[in-house]
């Protein structure tokens, strides 16, 4: 039960710069994911939290304690790794009373608390056992389990279900939100997966290049993107970008494509998002495929006629990717025929979940 | 393990070859035992049976050999009137005592250059190693001046510390593999599970230890079978049981049935500690060096 300050904090390695100018401040009892492909400062992060790397520059508090000169054992943290991490020669309930027994509790305490953990994790029955002898989901239990014996003030999780099979991984995305919400712990989770970061956090953390890009809830992140980093990297299938440039028509905004195939007019509330851009400015515009409507053949009363380029079927939804022109956009429908590839299609874009972003900065405008 | 059966097909020359191949092994049966063989089956004769041989080339007579009263005279001997009693406590303390302060404090220099990052390090490593370069002939006299004026001449500290100065870069070296090999996350893990550093290590020396026992008896079997420390560092107060076989050598009268014994008694502790351990030796010495 803390709040966690990064206040700005920098990690080199060596001359490399791992995080750069990093300022998050994390609510007590909060479900913070810190997202981001691999290399973008998150883990470092996560490790400069849990004092197993040096802070190069800046403060980390925990409440209002400074952390920066505490080692990892007197920070009342629980850590959850990507691999496990689990001591091999010990077995799952000698694994989770670790922890409790490096606090010098009585035996007795300890068996309680392994047993309610490993009861909440249904893994009574493996308690006996060696790490050897279980699975990737039971190793990844033990290793919650570990975590959760003794009460901290804050959860570390760094990608701890990474190497768990898609299935699993789902099922374990509503487990590990569940646990929180019922531990109301202040947690910390990183992850290179949007969905996961989407489905379970009470915010999310976008990180790129060690720079912080965007801090804000699930659906603060997935309908207002900051800028095309994050408009890519969250969402699946991810955005579709059009490279495009301004045309204006008397108030009106218009985005014209390189080709010339497209041509959206803008609302006015947009076209005044834009006014500070220059007639001949480019942008590259962003839309989500669920965004896009396409429908089969010619007399479809669509704006747009487009080619198709390839089908998906999913199950009930189909993902189909268009050509207009020379950009190719995905388009996420209700299952249909669409036809072969190559055959004409009709594409409508829905105008209110445009983004535009500057083509050199990745800023959005919108 | 990388290896696995290797697929043989028939033709003449394999044929020669594993005939061959057996041949070899007898000549190398023969070559190995034989001597431990004199040596047990003589230790056991008094000194006229002893040289009881068979004439050359009389294979028929080989039987000579094995004509004899066995005799314990020789053991009885060297433990009551020669004292090997505590020449052989000698030998186990001396060995013992410097694979046991090589390993603990081999394993803490281990850890440290396995873990940490330093400037200076593969030169450090480098200069650890190179102390092992060098013959003991050629440090012994100086080390003998230092050994004396320090009063370390002829005592069993002064015997375990010349051991220790030979297995401990020997120690680092290796047992640096083994921990090369352990995650750090499992430390880091005992780290956040509120652990020190002293905790840590001793959570993961478990998993060192096919190392630490492999190492042990490396470190154990360099001290027992040692002959020139322990004829110089070690003689008079500490002497160990190569160096009182030696002495069983006089210009007089070599006494071979002592010396044989003598033989017997240093080489079988160490065969025994060799077949108990096999199997932990050879995978302590190979998982240090492959990574899995």
């Amino acid at each position: 039960m803390a709040t966690v300050t990064i206040s700005d904090v920098w990690k080199y390695y060596g001359k490399t710069v791992a995080v750069k100018e990093l300022n998050i401040e994390v609510r007590d009892n909060e479900f913070l994911c810190l997202l981001g492909p691999s290399g973008c400062g998150k883990s470092s992060t996560l490790r400069m939290l849990a004092g197993l790397e040096f802070i190069s520059s800046g403060d980390i508090y925990f409440g209002d304690t400074r952390v920066n000169d505490i080692p990892p054992k007197d920070r009342d943290i629980a850590m959850v790794f990507e691999n496990y991490a689990l001591y091999p020669h010990k077995t799952v309930f000698e694994n989770m009373a670790n922890p409790l027994k490096l606090q010098k509790m009585n035996k007795v305490d300890i068996a309680e608390r392994v047993e309610w953990a490993a009861k909440m994790l249904e893994i009574t029955e493996l308690l006996q056992r060696k790490p050897v002898e279980l699975s990737g989901g039971q190793k990844q239990r033990t290793a919650i389990g570990r975590a959760i014996v003794r009460e901290p003030k804050v959860f570390l999780f760094d990608e701890p279900i990474a190497h768990l099979d898609a299935k699993l991984r789902s099922h374990m995305r509503g487990e590990l939100k569940h646990l929180q919400r019922r531990l109301e712990t202040t947690t910390i989770y990183v992850t290179h997966d949007q969905l996961e970061g989407m489905t379970m956090a009470d915010r999310i953390a976008v990180m790129h290049e060690g720079v912080l890009q965007q801090l804000g809830t699930p659906s603060e992140i997935y309908n207002h993107p900051v800028n095309e980093f994050v408009a890519g990297f969250v969402g699946e299938p991810p955005m579709n970008f059009v490279d495009c440039y301004i045309e204006r028509q008397d108030d009106a905004v218009a985005l014209v494509n390189d080709s010339g195939q497209m041509k959206l007019l803008l609302s006015d509330a947009q076209s005044r998002a834009l006014a500070e851009k220059s007639a001949d400015g480019v942008v590259r515009l962003g839309i989500r495929p669920d965004d896009l409507f396409v429908e089969a053949g010619q007399g479809h009363g669509l704006d747009f006629t487009a080619k198709i380029f390839i089908t998906e079927p999913l199950g009930g939804d189909m993902l189909v990717e268009a050509e207009l022109g020379d950009d190719r956009l995905t388009i996420k429908r209700k299952i249909a025929d669409m036809g072969q590839p190559g055959e004409a299609c009709g594409l409508a874009f829905n105008i209110e979940k445009l983004h535009v972003f500057d083509r050199e900065t990745g800023e959005a405008f919108f | 393990m990388a290896s696995r059966e290797i697929v043989r097909y028939k033709s003449p020359a394999r044929t020669m070859f594993s005939a061959l191949v057996i041949l070899f092994l007898i000549v190398f049966f023969v070559w190995t035992v034989l001597p431990l063989a004199i040596m047990l089956i003589s230790s056991f004769k008094d000194l006229l049976d002893a040289f009881k041989l068979p004439a050359e080339g009389d294979w028929g007579g080989i039987g000579v050999m094995f004509d004899f009263e066995p005799t314990g005279a020789h053991y009885v001997e060297l433990f009551t009137e020669k004292n090997f009693g505590e020449y052989m406590r000698n030998s186990l303390i001396a060995s013992l005592g410097s694979a046991v302060v090589s390993v603990f404090l081999g394993s803490m220099a281990a850890y440290a250059l396995s873990r940490a990052e330093f400037r200076g390090k593969r030169d450090l490593l480098f200069w650890i190693i190179s102390t092992r370069m060098a013959p003991v002939v050629a440090v012994m006299v100086p080390l003998y001046v230092i050994f004396r004026s320090s009063g370390l001449v002829g005592t069993l500290p002064g015997l375990i510390l010349a051991y220790t100065t030979f297995n401990l870069p020997f120690a680092i070296w290796i047992l640096k593999g083994f921990f090369d090999n352990v995650p750090y996350a499992i430390e880091e893990a005992a780290l956040c599970d509120g652990a020190n550093r002293w905790q840590a290590l001793r959570m993961i020396m478990p998993l060192v230890a096919p190392g630490v026992g492999a190492f042990i008896v490396l470190c154990v079997l360099f001290g027992w079978n040692d002959f020139l420390f322990a004829s110089i560092i070690g003689s008079g107060g500490a002497k160990t049981l190569p160096v009182a076989t030696a002495e069983l050598v006089q210009p007089v009268k070599i006494q071979w049935g002592s010396i044989m014994a003598a033989g017997v008694i240093t080489t079988v502790p160490m065969m025994f500690l060799g077949l108990l351990i096999r199997r932990y030796l050879v995978t302590g010495l190979t998982m240090g060096a492959v990574r899995e």
